[in-house]
């Protein structure tokens, strides 16, 4: 494979000039502003559905509030941009099938679907949708499971993978022992998962390309993976401290004020492991200062709503307003890493720079 | 039918086929993830020649509510 520069990645008939994935981050973290900004620069933009339309006021009453206000962010991001763009939305969301419907709908490009397995995702493509199905993953054994059942019932093979390794931000698809388990690091899970789906890809005369995310930060980890089979990365974390990201200042702010011990695994409401920056919130919760709430929303089939002392969303949400007194900021394993708010432009130049620079050590190891 | 689908059970999660009768949870009790409950629901569909929907898989919870499944739709 020819790996000197970072080349296109292609996805059945799209195609993007970089293999990088912007990872969705809700709530409102990568919305309209980020995924096009990435998809001007040659990455896949990547809008997070979760908790849109959630805080839409004026719409309370309207149940199609949340469909509604998916399709005006991807009509809004289609506006500043002709790039690949897509959607992540979590198949624990109570309305998974409305959202996804809506975003097909509005042609988006791919859909990502992630926090719990998407296996009736392909009936609600009809004969004319261009969508691309890709599945978030964190095992070789979930993404055989996912073909199987998509072959079978829809004759529809998936159009790639997300691994998601456990140094990811926000929610992990990984039990709390394994998080730190070295058996369950991203690279070791890849060659697993190259292994898992080569098969049905020699079967079916078909690519099944595997996009790797969580933790890598660095165009050396892009190097990295690259060279080991996988043909793009998603990355998320580094796109926070962006002057195009859709989060606060303070939301931003925190990870650059972050060291490394203030990135740490918590106990989310929706029953999963998350990993987020420590504040003075998430200590509140972890000393059981915060008390349970009643629920207004609904959103998240999984969530333990009784038990909770807080509602994930309204946090999220806060944080992404900058009220961090109120909530707290979901990140990856090196948030701390950020020192500047960067443009995406720039960001992206970073990347390829250190891309290449991976590259020539590799060529020459004593430069 | 219960007895062979205790074995399928039992067969499919690495448990002991005593521990599985009708009212045992497959998550609580047996420890099945979405994985395997995923994997269980695609061999009883092999081996009984059923079609099990989405909607009520995902709803299966107990070893009874797949004997119920399966007593209705065979």
């Amino acid at each position: 494979m020819k790996v000197e520069a970072l080349n296109h990645f292609v996805l059945g008939n799209k195609v993007a000039k970089l293999p990088i994935v912007q990872g969705g981050m809700g709530i409102g973290i990568s919305m309209s502003g980020l995924a096009s900004a990435v998809a001007n620069e040659g990455g896949i933009g990547v809008i997070s559905a979760a908790g849109v339309g959630l805080f839409d006021h004026q719409n309370k009453q309207d149940k199609d509030r949340y469909v509604i206000a998916l399709k005006a962010e991807i009509r809004k991001t289609r506006q500043l941009t002709n790039g690949i763009i897509g959607v992540n939305i979590l198949v624990a969301l109570s309305n998974f099938h409305e959202l996804a419907k809506a975003a097909i709908e509005e042609g988006i490009d791919i859909i990502f679907a992630g926090a719990g397995l998407p296996l009736d995702l392909p009936s609600l493509l009809d004969q004319d949708s261009s969508t691309k199905l890709i599945p978030i993953i964190s095992s070789g054994r979930a993404a055989k499971l996912i073909i199987q059942k998509w072959v079978s019932k829809y004759g529809y093979i998936p159009d790639g993978f997300v691994l998601e390794g456990p140094k990811a931000g926000g929610h992990l698809g990984f039990k709390k022992d394994q998080i730190d388990d070295e058996e369950y690091d991203l690279e070791k899970l890849l060659p697993q998962v190259l292994e898992a789906v080569k098969p049905f890809e020699e079967m079916y005369s078909k690519k099944i390309p595997i996009i790797v995310g969580g933790g890598i930060y660095t165009g050396e980890d892009i190097y990295y993976f690259m060279s080991h089979g996988a043909s793009a990365v998603q990355m998320a974390t580094r796109f926070v401290t962006t002057e195009e990201c859709d989060a606060s200042l303070e939301f931003k702010q925190a990870y650059i004020n972050a060291e490394r011990e203030d990135i740490v695994i918590i106990d989310s409401p929706v029953g999963l492991p998350g990993r987020a920056v420590k504040n003075p919130f998430l200590e509140e919760v972890y000393n059981g200062l915060r008390h349970p709430f009643s629920c207004p929303f609904n959103c998240i089939s999984t969530c333990k709503k009784e038990q909770a002392p807080y509602c994930i969303s309204l946090a999220l949400y806060n944080a992404k307003k900058g009220k961090m007194n109120n909530g707290f900021a979901f990140a990856g394993t090196n948030a701390y890493l950020a020192k500047a708010i960067v443009s995406v432009k720039d960001l992206i130049s970073s990347l390829k720079q250190e891309y290449l620079d991976a590259f020539r050590k590799k060529l020459s190891p004593t430069l | 039918m219960f007895e062979k689908l205790q074995d399928l059970i039992a067969n499919e999660l690495s448990v002991s086929k005593a521990a599985i009768k009708r009212e045992t949870h497959l998550q609580d009790d047996l420890g099945a993830d979405s994985l395997d409950a995923v994997e269980l629901v695609m061999t009883i569909e092999e081996e009984f020649s059923v079609t099990i929907p989405e909607d009520v898989a995902s709803n299966l919870r107990t070893v009874g509510d797949i004997m119920n499944f399966l007593e209705n739709n065979l």
